[in-house]
């Protein structure tokens, strides 16, 4: 199948996903339910910083599926293609606050599921300071769970901030990698869409740090491309969705580097098969310089390791 | 001129006005004069290759003459026509492409032509299996210029640069012997087989013309790129200006006007001479403007960065602006009546080849084994004729364009270079513009090449073609007059992003690339031949396969129906916005219309409307992309 309609595809079944259990909540709770992340000034960022508008309650979100419906036009073209995206984007967001609208704590540890404005605030002046060099979401399964550490450990050593999404999570705890704020690494959900607290990050950031309006979505696409340094790489078969929601990433500027074979884009989609190589082909199509001295000393080295606490069995 | 209307370039537009006040005559006067031409001649059904004609076949079937005295029939007569203009246009481009192998062949170490690419002559030795190792590369060069030589008139064979096509493609020539000879073979044979009481199919005549084609845009015009790039530079990006307003009103203006870059890069030493620029000053004049003309002026922008005063209808227009000094000219596409017409001002119109004298020119023959001297000559005749000028007459229109160009294919691929991770891929290939292509970013490539016709109004058929496929995500690579019009329009500046689909504006953004790339001249659309060639054997599909398109809007010369021919004969198919003299014969037609894909993967278009147009080359671009990605999908199974 052509790149453009894997994304249609996707882009579709976000929809088709968004709908149904917005369907479902509404029966169960009634539309006056009302729909919030918790912590945020924001509403659901996302739909906000496109929008302006706030969501309040379920039937907003119905006003909502609207947005996506719109951003699907499947056209042969890139523009409509990145549209989907959003449109994935959108959706994935839909699904995420129906999550906390049935449940006060949809997300349990060691996922944090959405992030609160205070932490994204914590992380504004690092960013900017270029002590957080770049943003990691990686996202899928790798092979095994040594691959996964060496590469999660690689972005954690260069004090780059590392969010985990889907398997990967278990594969991380299952080789010892440290998580948490302070690490740098931050297990997000098992959920494809609970990828969407880290685009809502980005988006944050813009209307945080970037003053940027809500309502006007292109600006708001060109601070995040400009301006936060992220990447994403995608790990194991990519289901359409995950493609499609490649697509978002692409259309907020994120380059997308996958092990697996794809119809590649310069600089946006890339497959890097050799493991070891993917943070490198990664911090090069974002265009993240490092400046390091590399001290050689047999433990890890970075600010990333600040906040590390060692415990009496260690 | 009653209707004004007749060029979208305003420059054009009020040096017409300019001209009918002077009661100076242009070429859309001579048009206008020739009211409704022949209808014999508009469909090629008028004979005059024998003395028992002329004869002229009945355009109805059924009523009137329905063939020639000697029986010929209008299927035949059309044919015969239409490859003679196929061997008329290969004619020209070979016989540029040999002078420039003999260039390369009298090159020296301390000569005035010297080799400015050794990494491309030793890529071509190679190719041909000249040695290389432990000797002079002057040795190389005159060995590798013979050989060229040799593909004119060898008596053996098919020419050596068919093989840079893919293995599929090979395969369809073979099937359909279509492997041209010798070059000067394949023009003989047409003129041959069309002479009377010879040649009488027209299906045979038709393939004749396509593999004759081929000579030229494999043969002819492959080896004048190739030796012009070795000896005077492979072209890089570089920043020029475009349109009449180039045009220094307190300069020495010189115009280079014609096709071969051997005169043209001898004339851009000579304005830089300081004993010249003295001159220049002591008449006057505050410098020398050096500018250029159609596909001169198309080498030496590519090559120097050297000005573009305007395309092929707007030559005369630049004498009537009253501010050049001299029209410097040699082969192809040349006004006989820059003659009458530079009498009127001060300009010297200076003919330099023995190929092309004309009546009332000043004829200073351009001297290739003294060619700085020559250059210099010609160059002092243009300054002393600064104080001629009549300053009440000057009038010099203040429209100009930036534009970028330089687009070889090896520049193409350098500025590729900028999207590859040095992680993944290696350097130097075309695999992001695959990349792009397969991923449907950019939906196809069109090369936009020809001249101006008045038939046509001036620049609108290249100008609106190109628009619509930038806007639908296909590049546009472009040469010759078209290229000039899009120089001129402002489509190869960075900032003409903003008229390109989203896909192509991100590409363009990404490779730092305007959405037109200029690749040179009429002989350079070998590079577009290179260039899908490649792409092709990247991707392991027959060039046919991939969803590139071509297109002639505004075509009008000899040159152009064996450009068009060569390139669907290569498997690209072709739109023309203005209709050969083939309409005489619904067989020929069909040949080339229709039953051409058959033989070679495509065929011609006629359709005036450029909007029309480029809708139907879209519509194809998807057909392929669908057959493509089927055929890749299988291959990846």
């Amino acid at each position: 199948m052509n790149l453009f309609n894997i994304i249609y595809t996707g882009s579709n079944q976000a929809l088709a996903a968004a709908e149904g259990l917005l369907k479902k909540a509404i029966e169960e709770k009634g539309v006056d339910h009302k729909v919030a992340f918790p912590e945020t000034a924001y509403s659901l960022p996302i739909i906000y910083a496109a929008t302006g508008q706030k969501m309040n309650t379920l039937q907003d979100l119905e006003g909502a599926i609207g947005v996506v419906k719109s951003l699907i036009d499947e056209q042969p073209r890139l523009e409509p293609a990145l549209n989907a995206g959003l449109a994935t984007a959108v959706a994935a967001e839909i699904i995420e606050a129906v999550k906390y609208a049935l449940n006060e704590t949809p997300y349990e540890a060691p996922c944090t599921g959405h992030i609160s404005d205070a932490i994204i605030r914590s992380l504004g002046v690092p960013l900017v300071t270029g002590d957080i060099p770049g943003v990691a979401v990686v996202l899928g399964e790798c092979p095994d769970s040594e691959t996964a550490a060496k590469v999660i450990k690689d972005y954690q050593s260069k004090g780059l901030l590392t969010f985990l999404v889907g398997k990967i999570i278990d594969q991380a705890i299952e080789a010892n990698v440290k998580m948490g704020l302070e690490l740098r690494v931050i297990p997000l959900g098992y959920d494809v869409t609970s990828v969407i607290h880290v685009v809502s990050v980005a988006i944050r950031a813009s209307l945080i740090f970037g003053g940027v309006e809500p309502g006007k979505l292109a600006e708001h696409m060109e601070y995040t491309k400009n301006r936060v340094p992220a990447f994403v790489n995608a790990f194991g078969p990519l289901s359409e969705l995950v493609v499609s929601a490649g697509a978002g990433a692409i259309a907020l500027g994120f380059p997308v580097i996958t092990d697996q074979t794809v119809l590649e884009v310069p600089t946006l989609l890339l497959t890097q098969k050799d493991y070891d190589k993917v943070p490198a082909t990664s911090l090069e199509a974002r265009g993240i310089k490092i400046k390091i001295t590399e001290i050689p000393i047999p433990v890890g080295f970075a600010a990333a390791f600040e906040g590390e606490r060692v415990r009496k069995d260690d | 001129m009653e209707e004004k209307n007749f060029s979208i370039d305003p420059t054009t537009e009020a040096l017409v006005i300019k001209a009918e006040k002077e009661g100076i005559e242009t070429l859309w006067d001579r048009k206008k004069i020739m009211k409704t031409p022949c209808g014999f001649g508009e469909e090629g059904l008028c004979c005059r290759i024998c003395a028992m004609g002329p004869c002229r076949i009945s355009p109805t079937a059924g009523k009137g003459a329905q063939k020639g005295i000697c029986g010929a029939t209008a299927d035949v007569i059309v044919a015969r026509n239409l490859v003679r203009m196929i061997a008329g246009g290969l004619a020209t481009h070979s016989d540029h492409g040999r002078d420039i192998a003999h260039v390369l062949h009298m090159a020296k170490r301390d000569g005035n032509y010297k080799i400015a690419d050794e990494k491309k002559l030793l890529s071509l030795a190679k190719e041909w299996e000249v040695a290389t190792e432990n000797r002079d590369i002057y040795d190389i060069a005159h060995e590798v210029a013979e050989v060229a030589l040799n593909e004119f008139g060898k008596p053996f064979g098919s020419l050596r640069l068919l093989e840079r096509v893919p293995e599929q493609r090979k395969q369809v020539w073979d099937e359909n012997k279509l492997k041209p000879g010798a070059i000067d073979k394949e023009i003989v044979t047409i003129m041959h087989s069309t002479h009377i009481g010879c040649c009488a199919d027209a299906k045979d005549l038709v393939h004749k013309g396509m593999r004759a084609s081929l000579a030229d845009g494999w043969g002819g015009s492959m080896i004048g790129t190739e030796f012009s790039d070795i000896l005077f530079g492979s072209p890089v990006p570089r920043e020029t200006e475009a349109n009449l307003g180039v045009l220094e009103e307190d300069q020495v203006n010189i115009i280079v006007h014609g096709h071969e870059p051997s005169l043209s890069e001898m004339i851009v030493l000579a304005v830089e001479d300081p004993e010249l620029l003295q001159l220049a000053k002591e008449v006057g004049a505050k410098g020398i403007n050096l500018s250029g003309m159609c596909c001169t002026a198309n080498e030496v922008t590519m090559r120097h960065g050297v000005k573009i005063a305007g395309n092929f209808a707007q030559q005369e227009l630049a004498v009537i602006t009253g501010a050049v000094e001299a029209v410097i000219v040699d082969v192809q596409c040349i006004f006989p009546a820059l003659s009458p017409l530079t009498k009127c001002y001060h300009t010297k119109f200076i003919t330099t080849s023995p190929k092309a004298k004309i009546s009332g020119a000043t004829h200073i023959e351009f001297e290739e084994e003294k060619a700085l001297a020559s250059a210099k000559q010609i160059v002092k005749e243009a300054i002393l004729n600064f104080k001629n000028r009549d300053k009440e007459k000057v009038f010099i229109p203040k429209t100009k364009s930036p534009a970028i160009v330089g687009y070889s294919v090896e520049s193409i691929k350098s500025q590729l270079d900028k999207v590859v991770n040095s992680h993944i891929d290696p350097m130097g290939t075309l695999k992001p513009l695959a990349d792009v292509i397969k991923a449907g970013v950019l939906r196809g490539a069109a090369g936009v090449v020809g001249c101006n016709n008045p038939k046509v109004k001036h620049d609108y058929g290249h100008i609106e073609l190109m628009k619509e496929l930038i806007k639908n995500d296909v590049i546009v690579v472009t040469t010759g007059c078209a290229a000039q019009a899009a120089a001129k329009a402002g489509l190869m500046s960075k900032e003409a992003r903003k008229f390109a689909g989203k896909g192509l504006a991100t590409v363009c953004e990404l490779v730092d690339i305007p959405p037109v790339l200029h690749m040179g001249s009429c002989v350079d659309i070998s590079r577009i031949l290179m260039l899908v060639a490649e792409l092709a054997e990247m991707l392991d599909v027959d060039m046919s396969a991939l969803p590139v398109v071509g297109a002639a809007p505004e075509w009008m010369s000899e040159k152009a129906v064996s450009i068009g021919t060569y390139v669907v004969t290569s498997g690209i198919d072709t739109w023309l916005g203005v209709a050969p003299p083939v309409t005489g014969s619904a067989a020929v037609v069909d040949l080339l219309t229709n039953k051409a894909e058959a033989v070679v993967g495509a065929r011609f278009y006629i359709e005036p409307d450029p909007y029309k147009a480029a809708q139907q080359m879209i519509e194809r671009i998807e057909e392929k992309r669908e057959a493509l990605g089927l055929s890749l999908a299988e291959a990846e199974a």
